[in-house]
Formats: C-alpha cells, structure tokens, sequence
C-alpha cells in the first residue's frame, strides 16, 4: 500500500494548499496539489495511520468504499507551507466528486452518515483504536453512498479516556436527527447556523418536558445538559476521576451501542403530499411529460458530460435522464421532501447492485440561498459555487419560483446562470401557466413585469448562445438548450418556433 | 501516553459518558464517588493538579 510519492507533488512543482477546513486536529492536515487529495500526518499521526492499516477494520472498510480510498506515499516532499506539526508522512486520498455538508443532507443522509460513523468507532474499538471526533464533515457522499474521508480521526486509544467524541455526536448527528424525527423541525438552519452544532444546553432549551418521556431523551438532552451547566469548569478533575475510577473500554463500547439503538430508532418521512406528488408530474400533460423527457435526454447524451447541475429537482425524474450522459449529476432541491424520498430509491437501487447509486448526488438546499462560506474566516466550509462548476445545468421548472416566489428579478437570475459558464437546459412557464398564475395570484399587479416570454429571451439570447427552442404541445411551457456565449451556434428566438 | 485529544470532550459530557454505559457503568460510578468519600475523609489526597497548563481552549 506503500506507494511512490508522485513527482506532481514534489518541492519544484509548488502550488501545494492547504484545505482551510482541515485545521482543527494538528496531527492531520489536508492538502491539495495538482488533482490530488493529500494528508500530511504528524509523527503521531503517521503511527496512528499505521495502526489502522494494519486492522481488519482497514481491510473490510476500505474494501467495501465505505472508508476513502488512502495510499500511504513514500516520503514527505512538495508539502504547502504552514503546518503546525512537522510531517512525518503524506497520504494520498481519492477525491469526491462533489462535497457536501450535513445542512444539504435530507434526514436519512444524516442518519446514514451517523450510523456509519458508530460502526467505525465500534469497529475501531475492537482493534483498541477509537475515532478522537465525531463530526459529519469527516463523511462525504459518493451519491447516495456514505464514505468515511477523515482516516486521521482514528488513533490508538488511550486507557482511562472516555468516549471523547460523545458531546461533538450529540451536536452534529443526534440533536439534529431528534428535531427532524420528533418535532418534525428541519436541523438545516442550525447546522448552518453553526459550524459546531447544537449544544445540550441549547437542545435542552428546544424541547418541552414531556419529551424526557422518549427514548434516548432524558439521557442525552435533560441529563447531559444539566451535567454540562454543573461541571462545566472541571475538565481535568473530571478526566482525573475518571482515569483514576478506571474509565474502560467496554464502557466506550456499551455508550456507542446504545448510541446506535437511539439514533437507528429516530425515523422521519415527507409529509404524505410529497409521497403522492412524487412519480407525478403536476401541471403536465402526458405528451407535455413524454416530449420534456425526450428534450432532456438528446441534450444530455448529445456529448458525453462530466458535471451536471439539475437545480430545482424535485424527484429526480431528470436527474436520471441527465446521469445516462454525464459523469456525475448534483440533484438539488429546495424541498427536503422529494430530495428524501430520491436519496432513499438511489440508496436501494444501490442495495440492488445498480450503478445510479454512485452517480447521483441529492442535496436540499434553496438556492435563492444557498449555503455560504462558514467557519474560520468563512473558509471552513466553502460555498456552494466554490465546490467546483458543471458543464451543464438542467434549470427545469425553476425560474418562476426564483423571480416570483423569491423576487429575483429574471436578469439576474440568467445573469447568475450564465456566471457558471455551462451549456444550459432552461424552461420557461409562461405567465398562463397554471403554477405560475399560482405563485403570481398574491402578487400585486405589476410586480413581476420582466417575467415575459419576451423579455427573458431577450436576456437569455444577451447572455447564451441560444441553440434550441421547444414549445411542449398544451402550449404554457417552453424549453431552450443553450450554451455560453461564443460557444454556440444561436438560433433567430425573434423568428417562429421550431 | 499522556496527551489531550484536541477536542474538548466535555467534563459534563465525559461524566455522562460514565453514567450512560449501563452495567459497565456502575462500577466506575462506584469507584468515582468512592474516591470522593476518600478524598472528604482527608484518607486520599486530591490529585495533584501538575498539568493544568496542557489544558488546551475549547476547540470542540
């Protein structure tokens, strides 16, 4: 597994950088050069890689992708300035498509990421190593398969320690899994919110009295929260007493199995008019649904594509169709609903041995506001733009909740489309269009004067080169294929539809 | 080995963690507040408090 250090990353080629999310523990820190995903570990870092190496939980994790792919490269060259440790030994990871964080992630992409993380802690365990956190940006989604990325979070475990990640799982997996599947309140404006989470305090504060009543509850909200408020300023004496009372790790094991019972138990699903609408397609006729999926599919397998982008995607209906012609598609929706239900058909078909599983990648996020930088200097956890672009954007049945529902105005909105400098599949709902005389209906009169089938085209032709135009057959909606200006071959829009 | 994770467990979180183990967790609780009955009765000293300043901020 000892492989030669690439001459990519040597000192002469430079350009090595630091990923600005990676600083927190010393011993590991994550770097970029070239195409490649680097880590460079400390010298405890580097005994502690090779202590997990050499384990069966290696093996098996890693065999079956549910641990990243790690090599281990012979020497330590080329590495970016500004480490806090000397580096004792580089590791190349593989890369992840796309990354995304757990405020993207509908409940069981969470629950998924939570669950895998208790198994490689007691999976650890039993080779006396542990995981030293427990926060979901150490796991990342290929699709709709969970992959461990932070092989620096194992070390050897230290005899008398307590279950250090117990407080960072609460924050990041069970609070927000709790609100979701009990109060039926979405976690993603307090992931969001703060890049560490919910506190027990906080949670404490977020629940009624009779919740103390449900599983897993009274522990690890009401009691941890109380514990938290009374030693607060006793952490050594606290590690003290309990090395001294003889902190083992059967105790570890018994506090993530029970863990495991608490979170495999919280369950939540889309209300049941998300059940219904999804598979249907509202506002469609049949030959109006038949023809939009022909139009999507010959754009999408005209070329072959590396990233698309399908925003505002609903049940995924063309995500699938896009992923039959591009290397990797991001489903994003503002709704949690249908992004939910798609990520757990992707996850079965997964189960099944199909391939989409790996190739589709659901996210909820509303991208008149979408995730900003967050973290130390906004840095930590980047932007949803600055986690890489696509070669094509599916921006079907969207414009109308943008510029009416969210108020961007329609240049804007182009505007910012054509910022990503991609080949672009747009639909346009006329203002006759049932859902768009919907989201129109408490409007003033007058308020949206640039949402006309005129003026869009106007912008859309300034700001792509417009190659196709289609009306679908009942006549409200129409679609464009379009790529960046000068990239195209533009069609007259002035001239009658083809 | 004596080093500190780089993230705060938590001492209320890390007592809880002594609580919630079950079974296993009544003998360490046991022993925990032994030692403090001990320590009232002046029949074992307080440990002595020699790394305070490893003590690293709260980085959780």
């Amino acid at each position: 597994m000892t492989v030669p250090i690439p001459a990519d990353i040597s000192p002469s080629a430079g350009g090595a950088q630091l990923e600005p999310g990676s600083f927190r523990d010393p011993e590991s820190r994550v770097f970029y050069s070239g195409d490649g995903v680097f880590r460079a570990l400390s010298d405890d870092g580097l005994s502690d890689f090779r202590a997990l190496a050499s384990t069966k939980l290696y093996e098996r994790f890693a065999g079956d992708g549910r641990l990243v792919e790690t090599n281990l490269l012979e020497g330590a060259d080329g590495l970016p300035e500004g480490l806090v440790k000397e580096a004792a030994g580089v590791l190349e990871h593989e890369r992840i498509p796309f990354v995304s964080y757990p405020y993207e992630w509908p409940f069981s992409m969470l629950k998924d990421a939570a669950l895998l993380q208790l198994d490689l802690l007691l999976a650890a365990l039993e080779e006396d190593l542990v995981l030293k956190d427990s926060s979901p940006y150490n796991v990342q989604f290929k699709g709709a398969k969970p992959v461990f990325v932070d092989v620096g979070s194992f070390e050897r475990l230290r005899e008398g320690e307590p279950w250090v990640g117990y407080r960072q799982f609460c924050m990041l997996y069970l609070y927000p899994l709790m609100l979701q599947a009990v109060k039926d309140v979405a976690p993603h404006p307090f992931l969001r919110g703060a890049i560490d989470g919910i506190a027990p305090t906080q949670m404490r504060g977020l629940v009624s009295f009779r919740d103390r009543f449900r599983r897993g509850f009274y522990l690890n909200v009401f009691l941890h929260s109380k514990l938290e408020r009374r030693h607060a300023d006793r952490g050594k004496e606290v590690r003290d007493e309990l090395k001294r009372a003889g902190f083992k790790k059967e105790l570890i094991v018994a506090n993530v199995r029970r863990m495991k019972k608490t979170v495999g138990r919280l369950e939540w699903s889309p209300p049941q008019g998300v059940w219904v609408a999804y598979g249907e397609r509202n506002s469609y006729t049949d030959d109006d649904a038949k023809r939009k999926d022909e139009f999507v599919r010959e754009v999408a397998t005209s070329e072959p594509w590396g990233m698309t982008w399908d925003i505002g995607a609903n049940n995924g209906r063309y995500s699938r169709i896009a992923a039959e012609g591009s290397r990797y598609v991001l489903a994003v929706d503002a709704d949690q609903g249908p992004i939910e239900l798609l990520y757990r058909s992707l996850r079965e078909e997964g189960e099944e041995g199909e391939e989409g599983e790996e190739r589709i990648l659901p996210l909820t996020m509303n991208l008149a506001d979408p995730s900003p930088g967050l973290g130390w200097r906004g840095a930590e956890r980047r932007a949803l733009h600055e986690r890489g672009s696509p070669d094509l954007v599916l921006a079907l049945a969207l414009i109308h909740h943008v510029t009416i529902a969210a108020n961007v105005p329609v240049a804007e909105f182009v505007g910012w489309l054509a910022s990503l400098d991609t080949a672009l599949v747009i639909e346009f709902p006329t203002r006759e269009d049932p859902m768009v005389k919907k989201l129109l209906g408490p409007k003033r009169d007058g308020l949206h004067p640039d949402y006309e089938r005129e003026s869009f085209e106007r912008v859309l032709a300034e700001r792509f080169d417009v190659e196709r135009r289609e009306r679908l057959e009942s006549g409200t909606r129409l679609l464009y294929f379009a790529r960046p200006k000068g990239a195209g071959r533009p069609v007259d829009l002035t001239a009658a539809e083809g | 080995m004596d080093l500190i994770a780089y993230l705060d467990a938590g001492s209320g979180s890390a007592l809880l963690t002594a609580i919630a183990g079950g079974f296993a967790a009544v003998a360490v609780m046991a022993r925990i507040y032994w030692n403090r009955v001990l320590v009232f009765l002046r029949i074992r000293k307080p440990e002595e408090d020699t790394s305070r300043q490893q003590e690293q901020p709260d980085s959780a």
